[in-house]
Parts: C-alpha cells; sequence; structure tokens
C-alpha cells in the first residue's frame, strides 16, 4: 500500500498486457492457463514465513480503504480470480476457478464464464454466478445497488464493472454471461479476485471484512485465513475444501515486521523466509546479499514513488504552488541517491510518466518540462502566488491561514521504511532552499491507508502505487473526486471534466494504439494540473531463503504470492 | 499487620486517585483533537460538533473528568479515535507486557541483590571491579542499543553456532505454532532476549544500590557487636547485614519499576511485541495526538501496577522490619 489502491504499493497498469488482452478478445479467445510457469519438484508439508513490512486495514481488497500490496499477497491464495497476472505480466486463466471465459461476440462486448464445476467456498456454496453478479454491482459505482443497510458500496475500483450492462447466470449458475454497454479491452482485469456474494450480503461488502472474523475466514482457494494478530502475524493453512491442487506447504506464515531494518537480522536468524520490502535500501539489500542460503533479485517493476498533493489545502489548491514544489524538488538526486545503487540496469533516472513505467513500450516522456528542477523558476512562482520572501529564508503568504508566517506544509509516509524517511529528508532540504517549510507526520501503514489518505487528512502524501497491466485502473485515481463511487482513490480532490472525458474514451476503445496515445494524455494534463509528481520507477528486492523452490518473483500488483499454492521444500 | 496493610492500600487508593486527575489534566490539555478535523475545509462544521460532542469537549474540564473517572470506575476506559474501545485492545497488550516486565523484574531483583552483595563483601576484588564496570557500562547504554546488539549480535551468532534457532528476535512466539507444551517452550525462547535487555538496564542500578547497603551494614557497630559475641558468620550475614541490607534496596527497586515499564516500550518496538509500550507509541502518533482515551488508560495501568508495586515494597518493609508496622 503505498501503495494504495490500485493496490497501494502496486496498482495495476498495463501496456503490454492490453495488448494481448484486446488481441485475444479480438480472436474470440482466452490466455494461456496458470500452469504457463516453470516448476520443479518440492516437498509437500512444513512452512514459510513472510516477512511483511505493513499490516493490513481490514481483509476485502476490493474495498478502497483496504486495497494495500500487503493484503493483496495475503488474498491471492484465499479469494479466487478468473485470470491470474503472470510474471511475463500476461494473464492466465485460472482453471480451478473458471475453465473457460471467451468473448463471443464484439457487439456488444459478451463474455461469457465458464465455472469449474467444483469449485466452492469453503463453507460448501458453490462458486457460482451469484458471485459475478454480485462483485459486479457492488464494483459498478451505480447507485442503485446498494451495500447493507441501505449504503453505497465503497469500492476500490470500478473500472470495467461501470460499463457493464448484465451479468446473468445460467446452466444452473455455474455459467456467467457478462454484457458489456460499452467496450472494455481491459477484461480481463474483471473478477480477479471475488469476494464470496453469500458473506458479502450478509456481512457487507464495506463493512463485514474489516476485522478478521468468520467472513475473512471463507476461502475460495488453495489456503484459508488461520488466524490474524493485529501488527504481529496472519497464518494461512490449507483449505481443506479446496478442490484442485493442494498447496505444497502446511502453512504459510505473514509476519508483519513493521521496521525494515529488523528484517535482514529476522531472516538470518531463521525467523523470516521471504521478504519483498516497500522500497529497499542500499544497506537493506547489502545485508540480505552477504546471508548464505538465501536468493535476491532486484527488478523493474510496475511500482512507482510519488508525491500526492492535497487541493484542499487552501495553498495546495494553486497549481502555481503546486508546480513551485514540483520545480524544487530535485528528483534527480533522489534517484541517485536511493534508486541507481540498487538498479541492475543503471537507467532512466526519474520517473516521466505515472500512467505507464520506462519498461513498458507504452512509456513516454510527458512531463512537457513540469518535471524539470528549477530552483529559480519555483521560488518565483511563488512570488507570482502572492508570497514573500521573509528574513528567515522562508516565503510568507498573504492570504489564507498561514498569511504573515512561514508557509508551511505536511509531508506523510508510512513510517519505519527508511527509504521513505530518505526522501523526505531529501524533500525537506530543497523546500527549504525555495522558501518552504516541510514538516514530516508519518503514520503507520493501517493508519496511513486506512485514514489518514482516504479522509485526505494530509497536505503532501508520499508512497507507491503498484500497477497492474491494465491502465484502465488508472481511472478511480484521477477522475474527479467529486465522483466518488468512481474515484474512490483519488484523494487529492483534483478534478478535471478533461481528464474525465479522456478516460471515458481510453476505456471503451479496443484500439491499443488508441488507447495509449489517450492514456498518455491524461498524463500530460496530469503533469500540466501538477496532480502528483512521480518520482522514481521502483526496483523491486525479493529475496527467499534458496531451500524453497517454485518461487517466481511476480512484478505485477499480485507480487511474491502469485503462486504460493506451489512453494515447498525443495526435494 | 491487617491495619498496616490497610492503610497502605488506602494511601495507594488516595495516590492514584490525585494521578487520575493530573493525568487527565495533563493529557487533555495537550493537544487538540479535533485540529486534524478543523484543518480540513471538507469537513463541515456539523461534522467537527459531532466529533467534540462525542469526546464531551463543550464540558467543562471537571465535568469532563467526573465523566471519564465513573466510566473507568466501571470499568469503561472509553473509545479511541478510530472508534474502537479501548478496554479490549488493552488488556490483551497488558498481558503481553506483563509476560514480559514480571520475568524481568524477578531476574532483575536477584541479579542486582546477589552482584550487590558479592561486590560488598568482596570489596576491591577483582570481581567487584568488574561488576562494578559492567554495571556502569549497562546503566549508561540506552535500552534500545541493548536491545540491538543481543538482537543483531548474540541472537544470530548463538543461533548459527547452534544450527538452529533458539534465540528468537521477532514477536512473542512463533506463529501458528501447535498449543500446549510446545507453545510454552517457543514462548520462553522468545522472551529470552527481550527480558535479558531489560533485566540489564535494571539490575546495573540495583546493584549498585545494594553495594552501597550492604557496605554500610558490614561496617555498622551492631555487626561488629554480633561477631565479638561469637555469632557464626552465617548468621551475622543473612541474619543481620543482609536482611537490614534489603530495606533501602527494596525502595529503590519500588520506585524503579515506573523506569522498567519505560524501558519495555522501547524493548516492545525493538522485538516486535504487541504489548502495551506499542499501544501508547500508536496513541502518542496516529492522526488525532494524543489519542487521549488510548493515552489515559495506558498511565492510569501503568499508575496502578506502580502503586501495586509500591504496597508490596510497604509489606516487604514490615517483614524485613517488623518495626516499620508498628510505626
Amino acid at each position: 500500500m503505498a501503495e494504495v489502491r490500485l493496490l497501494q504499493r502496486r496498482w495495476y497498469l498495463t501496456p503490454i498486457l492490453a495488448v494481448i488482452a484486446l488481441v485475444l478478445a479480438a480472436c474470440g479467445g482466452s490466455s494461456g492457463t496458470t500452469s504457463a510457469s516453470p516448476t520443479g519438484p518440492v516437498k509437500s508439508g512444513g512452512s514459510l514465513t513472510f516477512a511483511l513490512d505493513e499490516d493490513v486495514a481490514g481483509f476485502n481488497i476490493l474495498q478502497a480503504n483496504d486495497t494495500e500490496f500487503v493484503l493483496q499477497e495475503i488474498m491471492n491464495q484465499v479469494w479466487p480470480s478468473a485470470f491470474i497476472v503472470q510474471p511475463n505480466l500476461k494473464p492466465a486463466l485460472d482453471t480451478d476457478v473458471v475453465t473457460s471465459a471467451q468473448v463471443v461476440k464484439a457487439s456488444p462486448q459478451t463474455v461469457v464464464y465458464k465455472i469449474n464445476p467444483k469449485a466452492k467456498w469453503s463453507d460448501g456454496t458453490p462458486i457460482s454466478a451469484e458471485d459475478f453478479i454480485y462483485n459486479w454491482q457492488a464494483q459498478s459505482g451505480n447507485p442503485q445497488y446498494k451495500d447493507v443497510g441501505g449504503k453505497p458500496f465503497i469500492p476500490a475500483s470500478t473500472a470495467g464493472y461501470s460499463q457493464i450492462q448484465s451479468v446473468t447466470s445460467s446452466d444452473g449458475g455455474k455459467t456467467a454471461t457478462v454484457v458489456f454497454a460499452k467496450q472494455f479491452g481491459d477484461w480481463q482485469s474483471l473478477f480477479s479476485p471475488m469476494v464470496p456474494a453469500h458473506i458479502a450480503q450478509k456481512a457487507g461488502f464495506n463493512d463485514g471484512f474489516q476485522n478478521f472474523g468468520p467472513p475473512v475466514q471463507v476461502s475460495g482457494g488453495p489456503y484459508m485465513i488461520q488466524s490474524y494478530s493485529k501488527g504481529e502475524d496472519l497464518v494461512e493453512v490449507r483449505n481443506p475444501h479446496f478442490w484442485g491442487t493442494r498447496g505444497k506447504l502446511d502453512k504459510v506464515i505473514f509476519r508483519f515486521i513493521l521496521n525494515d531494518d529488523q528484517q535482514p537480522p529476522a531472516v538470518q536468524n531463521g525467523e523470516a523466509n521471504m521478504v519483498n520490502p516497500v522500497i529497499a535500501s542500499t544497506s537493506y539489500y547489502a545485508s540480505l546479499k552477504a546471508i548464505p542460503g538465501f536468493t535476491t533479485q532486484v527488478l523493474p517493476g510496475l511500482e512507482f514513488q510519488h508525491m500526492d498533493f492535497n487541493q484542499a489545502n487552501p495553498y495546495l489548491a494553486k497549481a502555481g504552488i503546486r508546480q513551485a514544489i514540483a520545480y524544487g524538488t530535485n528528483r534527480a538526486q533522489m534517484f541517485q541517491r536511493i534508486v541507481a545503487p540498487l538498479h541492475p540496469h543503471p537507467a532512466t533516472g526519474p520517473l516521466q510518466n505515472r500512467i505507464y513505467m520506462p519498461t513498458q513500450s507504452q512509456y513516454q516522456n510527458t512531463s512537457g518540462g513540469f518535471g524539470a528542477f528549477n530552483p529559480a523558476k519555483a521560488k518565483s512562482l511563488l512570488q507570482a502566488a502572492g508570497m514573500t520572501m521573509g528574513s528567515d529564508g522562508y516565503f510568507h503568504p498573504s492570504f489564507g491561514p498561514q498569511k504573515g508566517q512561514d508557509f508551511t506544509v505536511s509531508i506523510s509516509t508510512t513510517s519505519g521504511v527508511p527509504v521513505r524517511a530518505q526522501i523526505e529528508e531529501l524533500f525537506q532540504a530543497d523546500m527549504k532552499n525555495i522558501g518552504v517549510k516541510i514538516e514530516v507526520k508519518n503514520y503507520d501503514a493501517s493508519t496511513l491507508f486506512g485514514t489518514v489518505g482516504p479522509k485526505g487528512e494530509f497536505d503532501i502524501i508520499e508512497f507507491a502505487w503498484v500497477s497492474t497491466p491494465y491502465a484502465s485502473g488508472n481511472q478511480s485515481i484521477y477522475c474527479s473526486y467529486t465522483n466518488p463511487s468512481l474515484c474512490g482513490q483519488n484523494w487529492n480532490h483534483y478534478a478535471s471534466p478533461q481528464v474525465d472525458s479522456l478516460f471515458s474514451q481510453a476505456l471503451t476503445t479496443t484500439n491499443v494504439t488508441k488507447a495509449t496515445t489517450l492514456y498518455n494524455q491524461i498524463d500530460a494534463i496530469l503533469w500540466k494540473d501538477m496532480v502528483t509528481l512521480p518520482l522514481f520507477q521502483q526496483p523491486q528486492l525479493f529475496g527467499w531463503t534458496s531451500s524453497y523452490g517454485n518461487v517466481i518473483p511476480n512484478t505485477s500488483n499480485l507480487g511474491f504470492s502469485w503462486n504460493a499454492e506451489q512453494w515447498g521444500m525443495k526435494a | 499487620m491487617w491495619v498496616y496493610l490497610l492503610r497502605r492500600l488506602a494511601a495507594g487508593i488516595g495516590v492514584l486517585f490525585v494521578a487520575s486527575f493530573l493525568l487527565f489534566v495533563l493529557v487533555s490539555l495537550s493537544g487538540n483533537p479535533l485540529a486534524q478535523l478543523q484543518a480540513n475545509p471538507h469537513i463541515s462544521p456539523a461534522t467537527i460538533a459531532a466529533a467534540r460532542d462525542q469526546l464531551h469537549l463543550d464540558e467543562p474540564l471537571l465535568e469532563r473528568y467526573w465523566t471519564w473517572l465513573t466510566d473507568l470506575l466501571h470499568g469503561d476506559f472509553g473509545t479511541s479515535t478510530t472508534g474502537q474501545p479501548v478496554g479490549p485492545q488493552i488488556w490483551p497488550r497488558f498481558w503481553v507486557t506483563l509476560k514480559m516486565v514480571i520475568p524481568a523484574t524477578i531476574l532483575a531483583i536477584i541479579l542486582g541483590v546477589v552482584v550487590g552483595v558479592v561486590s560488598a563483601v568482596r570489596q576491591y576484588s577483582a570481581i567487584d571491579h568488574i561488576s562494578t564496570g559492567l554495571a556502569y557500562l549497562f546503566y549508561a547504554t540506552p535500552v534500545f542499543i541493548i536491545a540491538l546488539v543481543l538482537k543483531d549480535f548474540l541472537a544470530v551468532d548463538v543461533n548459527q553456532a547452534v544450527g538452529h534457532t533458539v534465540l528468537y528476535t521477532i514477536g512473542e512466539n512463533t506463529p501458528g505454532i501447535a498449543g500446549g507444551w510446545n507453545l510454552f517452550v517457543n514462548s520462553v525462547a522468545h522472551t529470552v532476549l527481550p527480558v535479558l535487555t531489560l533485566v540489564l538496564i535494571t539490575y546495573a542500578g540495583w546493584s549498585r544500590y545494594q553495594r552501597a547497603a550492604m557496605l554500610d551494614v558490614l561496617n555498622a557497630d551492631y555487626i561488629r557487636l554480633a561477631r565479638a559475641k561469637g555469632l557464626s558468620p552465617r548468621r551475622v550475614f543473612y541474619i543481620h547485614a543482609l536482611r537490614n541490607a534489603l530495606i533501602p534496596v527494596t525502595t529503590v527497586i519500588a520506585i524503579d519499576f515506573a523506569t522498567i515499564l519505560g524501558g519495555a516500550i522501547v524493548t516492545e518496538v525493538v522485538f516486535g511485541w504487541e504489548g502495551m509500550g506499542r499501544f501508547l507509541y500508536e496513541g502518542l502518533i496516529g492522526p488525532v495526538s494524543p489519542d487521549v482515551n488510548v493515552v489515559l488508560g495506558w498511565m492510569m495501568i501503568a499508575a496502578t501496577a506502580v502503586v501495586i508495586f509500591n504496597v508490596i515494597a510497604d509489606l516487604l518493609y514490615a517483614m524485613l522490619d517488623p518495626r516499620i508496622r508498628y510505626a
């Protein structure tokens, strides 16, 4: 998370995938299956402890306030998905859940899902078209559909679901037919994962999975959650009712080691077998590399760090002030100090696009010069915004609640992450250089992503998005906050009819080239309006005890545990 | 003896009432729980008014105190700013902290007394110099440094030497482990380093007090008289010297119990224990800081523990020196 929604630490974008998805859609077929990745022989039994540096805010990965990357890693093996994004960023049909998913009609776009006849939730309820119908309605953004108590649903994203006209059940509930009102190229991103409808209808989509309890323990995957201790650990055990290939490990233990500095000693001490930190420092990486029998990989992924400006703040509401802060931020220095020492392919420098990553073919520099480091221009923009330089080296606003005082804004991120603290320190120094005073207000992840962000209780917030290959997932972050059902992840109070319109066009075209152009146009506007400041594409560090087999890093929003059912001690 | 005990208990309850008032005033006036809401222009005045009403901020301070106190006496610690009741959160954490603090206190007392007595009896010997040096070292070292050294160096080296994990550095036990004896042994193994951390920072000071008290007693006239009368060295040492030398140290230990609780805050964070310390930490750094009911809950439990410990110390005085109960 910090990655918030779109999976707050990883969220989804889509480059290559979209192309593949569309081609497949055009061919009317489904993509590969989950057996696509190479695996080796492993023993059955034992356990693996996965160190996570953030706790969860709730357990509904599809709910706006819960979508943390760590929760995605926890739920990968619990809630069923129609498609699973593979390490090559291509979606593969999960035949344990859906035996086929095909586009049977181009207009209106119609997709037929054949549900595995054996598929059932761990409480015995069959996985059926009712689950597809409920998951559509809950994430449609359509106010006619209500959560328990008549409350509106709060989905993390409505992308794609909002374009569905109907979902119907047939074949005794084992076939779901989805008809789209508007074309949706990223249709394979849908129903992945699915909340158990029969549970959510009683407990509630918004609130029924906020605390650990029986609703959270219902599984439709190889593993189920056995126990959860806040701030300590979450234990998954095999789902005894799972109909497909059983998981190899008896238990997968997610241990919350919230301070990154404490993870390498835990690994060295045999108390953790796997790590995938929010963002690794060079000392963290060096510590892990020095541990015998521990494998590390650093891969550029669909993850990037960024700073968001809350336009509810009367000063940050002015584009000129936001641009000034951006001009005053030395992103190249951050890249050199934080990313370059880790990156296996000394690359790109500061990130110039927030929708596509440099490792994606659709990536373009859309910054239009707004991402340049130019302290002089920053100062002139602040003066133009009505501020005068004080004798103490800080600007003094001539308006608003800070009139006549040092111009001060706060920055917030997750506590206990050394690299993020480093980003804040560099930013603080940069801002002092242009006469802006920065206060640091950090919180634990569940507070930052569960309260501070969604409620807009910040000035500037720094975290990472972890993208999927589906660029459509960006809509809920950047479309106008005035439409909360569609734009639930827009915490910045940004609104632009132009961006809304371009998203509508991009989401309803099946022309990949045109979609790419539209998304890059959106990003150019986001640069001009300085909604967020992308910092750098983040190298992802994966580490695991070498005696475990079938561990295959996945740089998409699914993360490490996408194939956890195949993990085991090497035979 | 019972009259003495009741008097001490009554005094302790009085201290708690005074402490509760002072703590309430200090914590309530130390921050504005509505600051975040008021700073957000998108929060309506009605929402702020509702929050103010929920927190009783419109009421006079004394009235708020009385409301809070009466709820507390009924076992209700109030709710945190997240809307969760504080009581159900704090008691399990208190138990977690006790699992660390009680063994640490007992072991520190034993170690402090033994080291202090040996140093005094063998004054200026090599063992006295070594124990003095170590005591000053541990006394002067911040608790987080001791914790990190034990964790990053001692645990790793020991485990590698043994070939498997015997000293644990994260959490109170291994998640998912089967219950019963295995869980007990595993929990004890997880307790070793946190307890050792607290023992080292605590025993150091106590051993110095014990050494000084023992030296005073050993050089007292009545000890010389006892020896001159031909009492056995063992009787002189245990009955006349040590018993009297324990009295001042008992006072110090009772007072220092609050220090151990303070040390537990840092130790819990370093070793990943979800105890009272972490609860206080979260109450102080949350978006609404301080989270008044969380901080007050922590402080009242800590104050109660300190008072109880002092009552126990008073009882020990009476046992060590019967004259005290009649004073």
